[in-house]
């Protein structure tokens, strides 16, 4: 029996009469749901569907990975977000082409209708194909939204409130830390706890935090650790002028006792604990990365302490901070070679996509969770806007974990509506706290992202840190990382007169790696895209 | 089932020397140790084999399980000397490199990281043994001498506790115990109220400080635990010899050295023996979760290095060549200490 409304599924394949149990694995840093979830009981009401969670957070995903490739057993839909592509090439994932051919999957064919290239394995470990609908930035019409969760440097807002909200045009990095070094020596203590000026995000797997700033000073947008010329050619710059002298400004801040020296031995979960405590005056991240502390920050009320994105750069360079928002290839959902009911999975993720369920996980239940307006614009009531930022309310009310991974109808719905409560433009002016506003106000801006750089047409090849490398490039680009770790925290907290004694130990470091593999690698894979894309 | 077979099982596995002081004098004449050592080996007939037989049944069993578990995976060792993929299907339908997996692992920048993990894997390992065993022995010889008995099973509950924490819990602590003060750090409070130092110490950024930051966590939380098996060792000890040294007007520290000491003599060596076979298996836990970049030059192990190139770059080729040679080192060092132990004419596991 298929239930009324346009929940169901119409095809019959899930239905409430025919009980299926999917067994879903996922990477996310977001929470389980709890028992009692509402949408959960929806997915039970309307088609039948119990999903069997494991929930593993970015951290811990690489051993998790290695022990379920040697067991060789998987469950239904697996939810990753390697970007190794380890369980793809494993042989873990379902090719999907085929399945989509029969027509029965219409959302999902929608989905991956335009972009098909961009989201099909074209390595030579397994077939090539379709594997993972990307979870992200699939856009149907234009982005909106107002929150900025890419690359900054990041100050709170007290510090700018503090300065009087200076012109934040036309920022250096001196500038940046002459504001911090001013508020920190006006306010050593935050609550109790010693200040902290600036801090190095350099835990393992984040060491982006402490090694992509000298592109981004320089003018280039995020392409991992490369920067792509003109002629789009990609050359690693860790070992160039334009790291030396960032690494140079941060080593004399550590000597001024503006960075953290427990920077270095902090990991992720401490780096977030940290920053959530309010006490940190600024660091260079992406917005998305320390939403959590974000979050918490806010739902204590504590404004202040929330941040606003910066651009600085050297002399002469244009800001490239924010991109267009890239589609997040070889991220997101893929259904188990050992799964036994394949059509079900990916029938649910079908289910899934569509207008109607997209909107129950991402603004919740019409009338419960928001309201439809006359003009079919959907509303919400202060209550309903403070629920959706209270973390214990989201575990009972909405499946974060799981939408995390989902695809996604980023941008907007057939009847105007914008995916999430935070892309609806008058929504999110509207749940803008007065703190907030008025921080906006000074600088007579509307939404964060305005703080940002305009942003230019992304390069067809972009972005070259999603492009899947062999396994030589994968060790030389670790040896990388490693000398990364080992050298800039030594660089950074050791005394200026040893510098560039420093910096040289670091520079012969590199070199003694095959870089070449690695960049070639890349350009290989920068060529390929602009060929097939 | 005689009485014989019996007693010579009991004298192959190294026990029956603990028992030996209660029939000859309190200090037995090496000469005389070495002849009764040398003992011709009784032939094995098969009228030997059927008086054992209900013996031989019940070890079946734990060979079998040597067998399947220990000897039989070692077919993986192909890996090694192939490109491994998972997705490839089974270990058959791979594709053989011959040696290319050892040269990557023990040449160039690898070969240089890997003789460093080497090394801190070593230093750290025997450091741990050294101060563990050390440490076990002192509290062992000195929880003996307690003669109130409700205070010495309090101080053994007390520390023998920790052994039953993870090793996650063990490192979080540690880590917070050596942070700032602002973060907990109670190590560096104690030492600033004291006034040995004025400022705080970042421990955990300085790379010679590790293995011994290593050893003494490791002995924090191992320390009681390892005491068990010398106490038991110790009241193995005929009662009669200390009688008897009394009456010789042995004192307190003159009994502990002259018959605790040597009548535990067996048990530590046996233990030292056992343990050097663990040297490069040991060490994942402290290393990968207190290990940080300004460190780590100090603090990788071999196993957090074949987790993070092997595994977690799903290089498993590389993992398997690591794990042989850790199988090859500890066989030579198992080898070597037992040979130590027989030329230091000290019982021995073979």
């Amino acid at each position: 029996m298929i239930p009324e409304g346009d929940l169901a599924d119409k095809s019959g394949t899930l239905t409430p009469s025919n009980p299926t149990t999917l067994t879903t694995w996922i990477t996310t840093a977001e929470q389980a749901p709890a028992a009692d979830n509402k949408l959960t009981k929806l997915l039970k009401d309307q088609l039948g569907v119990t999903l069997k969670y494991e929930i593993v957070t970015p951290d811990n995903v690489d051993q998790k990975i290695g022990v379920m490739l040697a067991g060789g057993e998987y469950p239904d839909l697996i939810g990753t977000t390697d970007l190794k592509m380890r369980l793809l090439e494993g042989g873990a994932l379902e090719r999907l082409d085929d399945m989509l051919d029969t027509g029965d999957y219409p959302n999902l064919a929608e989905y991956v209708k335009d972009d098909i290239k961009k989201m099909s394995y074209s390595g030579d470990e397994v077939d090539k194909g379709l594997y993972i609908f990307p979870n992200y930035n699939r856009f149907y019409g234009e982005p909106t939204g107002g929150v900025y969760y890419g690359p900054a440097f990041w100050i709170q807002k007290r510090v700018l409130a503090d300065a009087g909200y200076p012109d934040l045009n036309n920022m250096t990095l001196d500038r940046y830390f002459e504001l911090i070094a001013n508020y920190k020596a006006k306010n050593p203590q935050t609550e109790g706890a010693p200040t902290v000026g600036f801090e190095v995000l350099a835990s393992t797997g984040r060491e982006w935090g402490m090694t992509n700033p000298p592109a981004l000073l320089a003018g280039s947008p995020n392409n991992g650790g490369v920067i792509v010329d003109d002629k789009n050619h990609a050359e690693i710059y860790a070992d160039k002028d334009i790291a030396k002298d960032f690494y140079k400004v941060l080593n004399q801040q550590y000597k001024a006792g503006l960075v953290d020296p427990e920077s270095f031995t902090l990991t992720y979960d401490q780096y977030t604990a940290k920053v959530a405590t309010g006490a940190v005056l600024g660091m260079h991240d992406q917005g998305w990365d320390f939403q959590t502390a974000t979050q918490s920050l806010q739902s204590a009320g504590k404004d202040e302490y929330t941040y606003v994105p910066l651009m600085p750069v050297y002399e002469g360079a244009k800001p490239w901070y924010a991109d267009r928002p890239v589609m997040n290839t070889n991220q997101g959902f893929g259904i188990s070679v050992s799964s036994k009911q394949k059509e079900k999975a990916l029938k649910f993720l079908d289910l899934m996509i569509s207008e109607p369920w997209q909107k129950v996980l991402s603004w919740g239940i019409a009338g419960e969770d928001y309201q439809v307006g006359d003009d079919g614009m959907f509303t919400r009531t202060e209550e309903q806007r403070a629920n959706y930022k209270d973390i214990t309310w989201r575990a009972s009310n909405r499946l974060t974990a799981l939408l995390d991974v989902l695809p996604k109808h980023n941008g907007q719905f057939s009847d105007g509506n914008a995916y999430s409560p935070d892309d609806q433009p008058a929504e999110f002016y509207a749940t803008l706290t007065d703190y907030d506003r008025g921080v906006m106000e000074k600088y007579g801006k509307k939404t964060w992202l305005e703080f940002m750089n305009p942003q230019p047409e992304n390069p067809k090849y972009y972005p070259a840190w999603n492009i899947g490398l062999s396994d030589d490039a994968n060790q030389v680009n670790q040896q990388l990382t490693d000398a990364n770790v080992q050298n800039l925290p030594k660089i950074i907290a050791g005394d200026p007169s040893q510098f560039d004694a420093n910096w040289k130990a670091y520079v012969d470091a590199i070199h003694k790696i095959d870089v070449k593999v690695y960049e070639d690698a890349i350009n290989a894979g920068i060529k390929d895209r602009l060929a097939n894309w | 089932m005689t009485d014989a077979p019996v007693s010579t099982l009991v004298t192959a596995t190294g026990i029956e020397p603990v028992l030996e002081p209660a029939s000859t004098s309190p200090a037995p004449d090496r000469k005389a140790r070495k002849k009764a050592a040398k003992v011709p080996r009784r032939k094995i007939t098969w009228d030997r084999v059927w008086a054992q037989r209900a013996l031989l049944a019940m070890a079946v069993p734990l060979l079998m399980y040597q067998i399947l578990f220990k000897y039989v995976p070692v077919y993986g060792w192909a890996i090694a000397f192939q490109d491994y993929k998972p997705g490839r299907g089974n270990i058959w339908n791979q594709k053989w490199v011959g040696f290319e997996n050892f040269a990557d692992l023990f040449t160039g920048v690898n070969g240089e990281r890997f003789r460093r993990v080497v090394i801190n894997t070593l230093g750290q390992s025997i450091l741990t043994l050294v101060v563990g065993t050390l440490g076990a022995i002192v509290l062992a010889l000195l929880l003996n001498e307690v003669k109130n008995m409700p205070f010495k099973r309090v101080m053994q509950n007390i520390t023998y506790m920790p052994h039953f924490l993870s090793w996650v819990i063990v490192a979080s602590l540690a880590s917070v115990a050596l942070s700032l003060p602002s973060s907990g750090g109670f190590i560096n409070q104690g030492l600033m109220s004291l006034g040995l130092i004025n400022h705080p110490v970042l421990f955990l950024t300085e790379p010679n400080n590790f293995w011994g930051i290593v050893a003494g966590t490791s002995l924090w939380k191992e320390l009681g635990w390892n005491t068990i098996l010398y106490l038991a060792a110790i009241t193995a000890i005929d009662p009669s010899l200390y009688e008897a040294a009394e009456v010789d007007g042995a004192g307190r520290y003159r009994k502990m050295f002259n018959i605790t000491l040597p009548g535990i003599r067996p048990t530590i060596v046996v233990l030292l023996i056992i343990n050097s076979g663990w040297i490069l298996s040991t060490n994942f836990e402290l290393p990968y979760f207190l290990g940080n970049g300004l460190i780590s030059e100090r603090a990788e192990t071999i196993d957090v290095f074949v987790l993070r190139y092997g595994y977690q770059l799903g290089n498993y080729s590389l993992a398997v060549v690591a794990g042989i040679f850790k199988t090859i080192v500890a066989i030579i060092l198992v080898g070597s200490a037992n040979l130590a132990a027989k030329r230091l004419n000290q019982e021995t596991l073979v």
